[in-house]
Parts: structure tokens; C-alpha cells; sequence
């Protein structure tokens, strides 16, 4: 036996898997939780647009960001404009699985394609992507260096379709209401990034901005992504956010607690909603740097972001941290 | 096992429970206790650690997903972890106490000593970098250098240097 097995050596637990089962499925029942469907999970991923895809690769900021593409309603009504500010939109798995996806309203042409590179250090990322690119001052015990990953500014039109959404309905076997005759042949143009994302690590890992895939939830999460972008900007050539916003909460599939919510937006012209999912993750409002924003707690524990919206560039620090620790860094962010 | 004895026990299949959840749990419950026991050293906090993991896994992923057992591995590590630390924070009396129940020793003072070595042993742990613990406790819960790999997300070639790393780094601090 070596002196660390020694050392780290316990009696055999005496376990009776049984038992255990139908405490879990007591537990189960008094939480009222439920199981993650094979509904809910492949859209999730099969649906993410490409610049966010990129500049979410590796962290719980991808849970955000996945979920507010995944919604197809989120990012259409939600980024045609500026945004300026964020809120918090508590969601259900079942929002998620029940909002239609974005391309059952028509057709995405991308005009510039999303494809993220990695750059090997941070003047590169700045001189790249245009921005000057924050650092955190403080980095927490067990944190190596960075590495640094750009996504270029990418550009997509979208165009309306009342054929399209009809066929979608038809092989969902879904009546959704008519399509107004303005929003049908109407293009919204989409700009997103440029975006800089730093994945901290001590490199044995095979993460970047390219992203990793395996078999693990730690997996492709780094210890620490530090990202910041432009967000998003959507412009309409004539229907307004309040007609799309009608017309889209009005589809089979969102509940009305949601419809509710997004109404609820005081500003939605300059206001990003980020969804939360209620069953993964806990959010609440933080002082960031000065403004307002959006710590996010996945519900296991094992994982922190905080999002942010300052001077026009969204931010974002994600990690298998503790609230604390994301704060933290993203405070001493210069 | 009977139904009855199992209706008994309320372990005959929930309405809401998937079959291929319980299978997953089944087959590889004692194997998490066993990671998170090499952690906490308490075997009652090892069994709340397992129910917390599979509460987690149950949330968010399907039970067939091809990552389950990494997963859930991963997971126990982690989470124990954190148990230890947050033990740890609550002073060393606490922590001593924590282990006493299952120091199991002939008398009253071999069992203090005992549970007094394996707190001290997971004082050290707990101060590893989270990496470091993880793999020590994967490792020495008999997990193979590719079970490893899969679940911390690592290259299986990087697994040995980084162990040895890792142990080097546990004897330090155990010194301390």
C-alpha cells in the first residue's frame, strides 16, 4: 500500500443501493423534480447560432447564451435593436422545449460567418477585435494562464416567411395565428461580435475557442472564461419590435407566464433578457463594476457567471468558482 | 429481490422515474459513495454527497447519456469536495467530530486518534487546488487513468504526470 493510499484510506462504506433509490425518489417527489427529456436536450445545442456558439464554447455563460438563441423568440424580438441594459427572465424547461425554433419563421442567410480563432495572446485579441480588452487584476488560487480566442463581427439577415411557419405548423400539427401581412417578407439584419474570449486554465486542457467536446460536465469548462463582446444589434426594414413581439408571444408553445414576462420589459428596445433556466440555475441582481447585473448560480454549486452591460460592451465571467470568486475577478477586471 | 419486499422498502418504480435512471443508479450508486467517502471520510455525508449527484445528473441529463458514469464520477468528487471545505471552515473541532463516528477502533481513544489522522489528512486534501483533489480522490477510489480522463476532462497521457504532481503537492501539505 503506498503512503497515499494510506493515508486517504477509509473503512468500506456499507451501502444499500435500494435503500438509497427510494430515498432519491422520496426526495423526488417532495421537490417536485423533474427529469431532463430527450425533447428538451438536443435543440439546445442543435439550435445555438453560430457567433454565439463561439464566444459561449466553454462555460456557464454558454447556458445563457445557448438558451437565449435556443428560444428563437428570445433573439428575435429580443435583439432588434440596441440593447443597453439586461434583466433576468426566470424560464421553465418546458418554455424551452415548447418555443418554436427560429427557423420555423423563415430563413437565416448568414452574410459573414461566424468562425472564432484563436490568437496567441491579448494585444492580438485587442488588435483583432477592435476593442480594448479587459484583464482581470485578481485571479483566484488554481488559475493558470489564459489563452485567448477571437470572434470576428458577424452579420446575418433574417427573412420572414407565413409559407415557412405554415408548413412548420402543419408537420407539428399546430394551428399557429396567421402571420400579419407586414412581418411576412420582412428581412431583420443581424450584427453580432466582435467578441474576445479568454479561457483561463493551466493548458493541460484541451479547450479554446473552437471548443472541446467529452464526456464530462467539467469538460470544455474551464476554470475561468472571462468574454466580452458587442452585443448584438438587429435592425427591421419596417416591423417594429412591438408587432413581432404580438405576433411571436401569441405562438403555440409559449406559456403565458413567459409572454407575461418579456410584456413585462419595461424598455424592450434597449433591454437583453437573459433566460434563466429555473431548474438549472439560480440568478439575482449584482453591483458589477459599478452597474447593475446578473450573477448566475448553476444549481449544483459547481458553477458562478456574472453577466454585465457597460459602456456598450457586454461582459461576462464565468467558472467553476464561487460567487465570491467571479465577483471578485470580474471587479478587478482593467 | 420480492415485489412485496421491495414495495415494502417503496423501491417499485415511481411514476415519474425513468427505469433507465434507475438502472444508472443501480449499477453505479456505490461506486459514488466510494469517491466521495474517500473525501469526506464519513460515510452518512458520502450517502447525502451520492444523493445530491444523482439529484443533479437526474435534473439535467438523460439517463442513458454516454457520459453518465464519467459524469457522475466527476460529480462526486467535486461535490465532496466542497462538503470538506465547508467542514473545514468550520474549525477543526467540528471536523474531528465529523469523523469520530466512523473511526472504527476497540477503544474510545484509539477511535479519537484515528478520526483525529484522517481529519488532519483531509485538512491537507481540502487546501489542494480543486484538480488535485479531484484526481487523488478518483484515483484512490480505484478509478482507471482513462476513467479518469474522461471524467475531469483530461488527456489520458497527461493523467500520470499529473498524479504524481498531485501527490507530491498532498505530501506537502500533510507535512504542514
Amino acid at each position: 500500500m503506498s503512503d497515499i493510499e494510506d493515508m486517504l484510506s477509509v473503512p468500506e462504506p456499507n451501502v444499500d443501493p435500494e435503500r438509497a433509490l427510494a430515498r432519491l425518489r422520496a426526495r423526488v417527489e417532495a421537490e417536485r423534480i423533474t427529469p431532463v427529456t430527450r425533447a428538451a436536450t438536443p435543440p439546445r445545442r442543435a439550435a445555438v447560432s453560430g457567433w454565439l456558439k463561439g464566444l459561449s464554447a466553454a462555460a456557464t455563460v454558454a447556458l445563457v447564451a445557448t438558451v437565449l438563441t435556443v428560444s428563437g423568440l428570445a433573439e428575435t424580438i429580443l435583439t432588434i435593436f440596441e440593447p443597453k441594459q439586461i434583466v433576468a427572465v426566470p424560464i421553465t424547461t418546458t418554455d424551452l422545449s415548447g418555443a418554436p425554433s427560429f427557423d420555423t419563421y423563415g430563413t437565416l442567410t448568414w452574410t459573414e460567418q461566424p468562425r472564432p480563432y484563436d490568437v496567441p495572446d491579448v494585444r492580438t485579441a485587442a488588435r483583432e477585435s477592435g476593442m480594448t480588452v479587459l484583464i482581470p487584476a485578481n485571479l483566484p488560487a488554481g488559475v493558470g494562464a489564459p489563452r485567448y480566442g477571437v470572434m470576428p463581427k458577424t452579420t446575418a439577415t433574417f427573412t420572414f416567411s407565413a409559407d415557412k411557419t405554415r408548413q412548420a405548423a402543419a408537420a407539428q400539427k399546430r394551428t399557429p395565428p396567421p402571420m400579419p401581412a407586414n412581418i411576412d417578407g420582412s428581412k431583420l439584419f443581424i450584427t453580432g461580435g466582435p467578441a474576445v474570449v479568454a479561457f483561463y486554465d493551466d493548458g493541460t486542457r484541451p479547450t479554446g475557442v473552437t471548443g472541446a467536446t467529452g464526456a464530462s460536465p467539467f469538460t470544455g469548462m474551464p476554470k475561468l472564461v472571462v468574454a466580452q463582446g458587442k452585443p448584438p444589434v438587429v435592425q427591421s426594414d419596417g416591423v417594429t419590435v412591438e408587432q413581432l413581439q404580438s405576433y411571436l408571444l401569441a405562438q403555440p408553445g409559449i406559456s403565458p407566464q413567459l409572454a407575461a414576462q418579456i410584456r413585462a420589459i419595461k424598455d424592450p428596445s434597449s433591454t437583453l433578457p437573459v433566460p434563466i433556466p429555473m431548474d438549472m440555475a439560480t440568478s439575482k441582481k449584482v453591483t458589477v463594476q459599478g452597474v447593475e447585473g446578473i450573477f448566475v448560480g448553476d444549481s449544483t454549486g459547481l458553477g458562478s457567471a456574472v453577466i454585465w452591460q457597460k459602456d456598450g460592451i457586454v461582459y461576462g465571467v464565468a467558472g467553476t468558482l464561487t460567487e465570491e470568486q467571479v465577483l471578485a475577478v470580474a471587479n478587478s477586471l482593467h | 429481490m420480492e415485489a412485496a419486499e421491495r414495495l415494502r422498502l417503496g423501491t417499485v418504480p415511481g411514476p415519474g422515474m425513468p427505469p433507465a435512471f434507475e438502472e444508472l443508479f443501480r449499477k453505479e450508486y456505490a461506486r459514488v459513495v466510494a469517491i466521495a467517502h474517500r473525501v469526506v471520510a464519513d460515510s452518512d455525508e458520502a450517502e447525502d454527497v451520492a444523493q445530491d449527484v444523482f439529484v443533479s445528473f437526474y435534473r439535467k441529463h438523460p439517463a442513458d447519456a454516454h457520459y453518465a458514469a464519467p459524469w457522475l464520477y466527476a460529480a462526486a468528487a467535486h461535490i465532496a469536495l466542497n462538503v470538506l471545505r465547508s467542514r473545514e471552515r468550520r474549525g477543526k473541532r467540528d471536523a474531528v467530530e465529523a469523523l469520530r463516528r466512523d473511526a472504527q477502533a476497540p477503544d474510545p481513544a484509539q477511535a479519537a486518534e484515528t478520526a483525529e489522522t484522517r481529519s488532519e489528512v483531509r485538512a491537507a486534501l481540502a487546501r489542494l487546488p480543486d484538480r488535485s483533489a479531484a484526481l487523488l480522490a478518483l484515483r484512490y477510489s480505484g478509478l482507471s487513468y482513462e476513467e479518469i480522463a474522461a471524467a475531469l476532462g483530461l488527456r489520458q497521457s497527461s493523467i500520470g504526470t499529473l498524479l504524481r504532481r498531485a501527490e507530491d503537492a498532498f505530501r506537502k501539505e500533510v507535512a504542514k
